[in-house]
């Protein structure tokens, strides 16, 4: 049988990005300097680990213009918020054990 | 970076997450209580501001009277109102400042932003509301649509803060409805509502999180 522990997925195998599909599934839209905020980052290590979840297409990125500034946020996907799902249940079956 | 593995720690730090980043939950009890304290202070010198300036049943009479007098206290009123609003920040600032920092929270983050704006749009139109109908002959209608429109603005603001300021502003517009059908016991139910009721929920809250 196929150990529990396989059925967790990979992409969120990592506090950072765990934390910013927490984040995403909180609310709608946030932007990149909420989330560093949020979740204490910093700008590079938040980045690469954004940029991982959006190539495997968790997370939508828009960028856009305030005035001068680009103002970049993000927002979970339809298949980011299913897969986010699918790993919190995934965690609880474990937490439960094997029936 | 360690893998984060553990089931539990996962579910538990997702859960603290997704909390944090939605909702400002640094809003300390004691911040209610001090601005129910103000709100009384503030009801009992209304009180004795119109009542050594217009006599016994002073409140009634205001309310009843010509234009000429309402506009002649306006200037006392608004200034206590205003008074009134300053100092209640002020202390609600201070309490909810010190339990950010007893719990290492940052206390200007996204949520104290949408907090603020959600309560400040309402509560903005109401105030300017509530002077139009003071100086448009509706005096009695002022202090309900104080409790309205500040029940509705805390109703607004409570998705981004702890679940009891939904129930607040619940009871204020409760108070509101009943205190428009008693003109006349407008100060009462000020100070039920905004003295009360603040030092009501600022106890429950404070007795549920921060003891």
């Amino acid at each position: 049988m196929k150990h529990l522990i396989h059925t967790l997925n990979k992409a969120f195998d990592n506090r950072v990005r765990l934390g910013v599909m927490a984040v995403l599934m909180a609310n709608e839209s946030v932007s990149f300097n909420e989330l560093k905020e949020a979740l204490d980052l910093t700008d590079g290590n938040l980045a690469s680990h954004v940029s991982a979840l959006e190539k495997v297409g968790y997370v939508l990125v828009s960028k856009q213009f305030v005035g001068k500034k680009p103002n970049t946020t993000y927002q979970a996907s339809k298949e980011g918020k299913t897969a986010f799902q699918d790993h919190l249940t995934a965690l609880e079956k474990l937490l439960r054990g094997p029936a | 970076m360690k893998p984060a593995t553990d089931p539990l720690a996962q579910l538990t730090e997702i859960r603290a997450i997704m909390e944090r980043s939605s909702r400002f939950l640094s809003l300390s009890g004691l911040s209610g209580v001090g601005a129910g304290v103000v709100a009384l202070a503030g009801a009992a010198t209304g009180h004795w501001y119109l009542h050594t300036h217009y006599g016994a049943q002073a409140f009634l009479r205001l309310v009843e009277g010509s234009a000429q007098e309402r506009q002649q206290a306006l200037p006392a009123l608004l200034t206590l109102a205003l008074g009134m609003i300053g100092l209640a920040l002020v202390v609600a600032f201070y309490f909810t400042r010190r339990r950010a920092a007893q719990d290492g929270r940052a206390l200007w983050d996204a949520p104290a932003r949408r907090l603020l704006l959600s309560l400040a749009v309402p509560l903005t139109a109401g105030g300017l509301f509530c002077v139009g109908l003071y100086l448009r002959g509706a005096a009695s209608f002022v202090i309900p649509g104080m409790l309205l429109f500040y029940g509705l603005a805390l109703l607004n603001a409570s998705k981004y803060t702890l679940d009891e300021i939904r129930l607040l502003g619940l009871t204020q517009i409760l108070l509101g409805l009943v205190a428009m059908l008693l003109p006349g016991w407008g100060l009462i139910f000020f100070a039920l509502g905004f003295g009360l009721g603040h030092i009501g929920y600022g106890l429950l809250m404070y007795n549920r999180y921060e003891r």
